[in-house]
């Protein structure tokens, strides 16, 4: 298959990939927006955690009707493909990986300095703990356990309508949320005594906050898979980071390199015939590096101006 | 609360004052009335449970025992160790400043006009109006100090809690942060409170004084001389301080062995 030949296929095939392509782009503007949030709060693997808790949510949603009623989950099965999908929706995978992601939230409220324990090394409880359920349940499942590779390594090639809306309206509803309290949740973020001492409602704000990631990453991780959500929630933030020191722009960078990511990312593994997930990682790595890379040469060109061109640091 | 006996409006007030964790108090209760026109410095060894008492005192963290009580017009602003600042956050000079607009009320949207005015008139008290699209990362010690207290002028406060503000400052640096320190006492309904380590010099100017340790069971609120006088003092630093001016002085706030 030669290059112009598969844009040619996949415009032709447009249709069947489109809900993808806009679900990758959702999904890279809303995780790239929140993502600033994450990568200056130092907590980038809070959303590795948060996505693999919701790969676990999803892979209990599949494996609990195989338990609670093995019987009428094969008849599903024998009925046909979808049949045993949506068997209740009690067992909705989505309701799963939001309630586990919710539930992996918690981590932020609580105060694990009272347990004698940092926040990071809750995350990585919370981290290790749903990778491992997720590759034992999986390992439960034999019907489902393409959906769950897919769920778990970002290699969904189609997604679901429901997905999309799911994911279209999470980006349109949080990222107005966003937007509405952007200039206090920095402030919380960046000085959270003084927030406090001003009587900012700091713990509500970041109540909001850490329910907002949770609920973008199940949803996004449902849709797309846990390797892309923790991609597009941490690295086009650092790279709009490495760019500018303006903050607005900061949060229109990342957002705009986590839609291109997304987009970006799901053409050229069609045009290649990668995997999906690891290849909008990939895309989003680049933006990083190139934004090193420019960070660097402007430093450089700096340095070799004229050196009216520097600041003073006087008092 | 009633007047001070220097006849300023008291904007806290504290009565047998227990501060400490876990309903454990760290230091002896603690008695005191901080009033509009006062400097107090609270001073003491590393770990003497300073922070402790200026936590409770601005509300982060409940008191043990006694009695607190803030005036209605209180209004406080807590001025950071330049430390404590994360410089991974790109946050201009003017946009740090505006962050003291912030209030429980006035969350969401973007700052007004007035926000960015009083911003503006508050990087101009402290002689940093050209520094307001700098990042705040990128400047020096002494630029970034007057800075923090643009923003606590900024907040409409009356009561600056200062946390080491000549902390990693050179001379020149200290001096223009003490006068602007001044500055903020000399506001019409103001006090101020400042952790700090330069005991000698900060002493000089205080009106009042809070002088604590907690590994020898001190806590001692009273006049600048008084503290500077005292046994405790003599305890903790090996020596008394020779007097200088006539700072101090003022009743009101009982010597608490």
């Amino acid at each position: 298959m030669n290059a112009s030949a598969s844009w040619q296929e996949l415009y032709a095939n447009l249709p069947i990939f489109k809900d993808a392509i806009i679900t990758g782009g959702l999904a890279g503007a809303l995780l790239g927006f929140i993502g600033v949030h994450v990568v200056l709060r130092r907590m980038v693997f809070a959303s590795s955690a948060i996505a693999q808790a919701a790969a676990l949510g999803v892979a209990l949603s599949f494996w609990v009707p195989i338990v609670a009623d093995p019987i009428r989950h094969a008849a599903g099965h024998q009925a046909g493909a979808d049949a045993h999908v949506v068997s209740s929706l009690l067992f909705e995978p989505v309701l799963w990986a939001v309630a586990a992601s919710l539930l992996a939230t918690l981590v932020f409220i609580a105060n694990p300095v009272r347990l004698h324990l940092t926040r990071e090394s809750l995350l990585g409880l919370v981290y290790l703990a749903s990778g491992a359920g997720a590759v034992i349940v999986g390992d439960r499942i034999t019907q489902e356990a393409h959906d769950l590779s897919a769920i778990l390594f970002g290699s969904a090639v189609v997604v679901q309508p429901a997905d999309l809306v799911l994911v279209a309206a999470a980006t349109v509803g949080l990222l107005c949320g966003h937007l509405l309290l952007w200039r206090a949740l920095i402030f919380v973020g960046f000085d959270p005594v003084g927030a406090r001492v001003q009587r900012l409602p700091v713990r509500r704000l970041n109540a909001f906050l850490f329910l907002s990631i949770g609920l973008a990453v199940a949803l996004c991780t449902r849709a797309l898979g846990a390797l892309p959500v923790f991609a597009f929630s941490v690295l086009p933030a650092m790279a709009a980071l490495a760019l500018t020191s303006r903050m607005w722009v900061v949060f229109l960078l990342a957002t705009l390199f986590g839609a291109l990511a997304g987009v970006g990312g799901y053409g050229i593994s069609f045009r290649g015939e990668l995997p999906v997930g690891a290849t909008q990682t990939a895309v989003a790595a680049a933006f990083v590096g190139a934004a090193m890379l420019a960070r660097l040469a402007a430093v450089r060109l700096r340095r070799s101006a004229p050196q009216g061109g520097a600041h003073a640091r006087d008092q | 609360m009633t007047e001070s006996a220097a006849g300023h409006l008291p904007l806290i007030h504290f009565a047998d004052l227990r501060v400490g964790y876990d309903r454990r108090a760290i230091l002896p209760p603690l008695s005191a009335t901080i009033a509009a026109g006062e400097l107090w410095a609270v001073i003491g060894p590393n770990g003497a449970g300073k922070s402790t008492l200026v936590r409770t005192l601005l509300g982060l963290q409940p008191p043990v025992g006694g009695r607190l009580d803030r005036a209605q017009r209180l209004r406080m602003s807590y001025v950071p160790q330049q430390s404590a600042l994360d410089a991974i956050f790109p946050i201009s000079v003017a946009e740090f400043v505006r962050m003291g607009r912030q209030a429980p009320g006035h969350l969401a949207g973007r700052a007004s006009r007035a926000d960015a005015d009083a911003a503006r008139a508050a990087l101009d008290e402290v002689g940093a109006r050209d520094l307001a699209r700098r990042q705040l990362r990128d400047l020096s010690g002494g630029q970034r100090q007057r800075v923090l207290i643009a923003r606590a002028i900024a907040s409409g406060a009356n009561l600056f809690v200062l946390d080491e503000p000549t902390a990693a400052l050179d001379i020149a640096a200290e001096r223009t942060a003490m006068e602007l320190i001044d500055g903020l006492r000399a506001r019409p309904d103001a006090a101020v409170v400042m952790v700090t380590h330069l005991v000698e010099d900060t002493l000089e100017r205080a009106d009042r004084a809070l002088l604590l340790d907690r590994d020898h069971d001190v806590a001692l609120a009273g006049s600048a001389r008084e503290v500077r006088a005292s046994a405790a003092f003599a305890k903790i630093y090996g020596r008394t301080l020779p007097h200088h001016g006539s700072n101090g002085g003022a009743a009101g706030a009982g010597v608490t062995p």
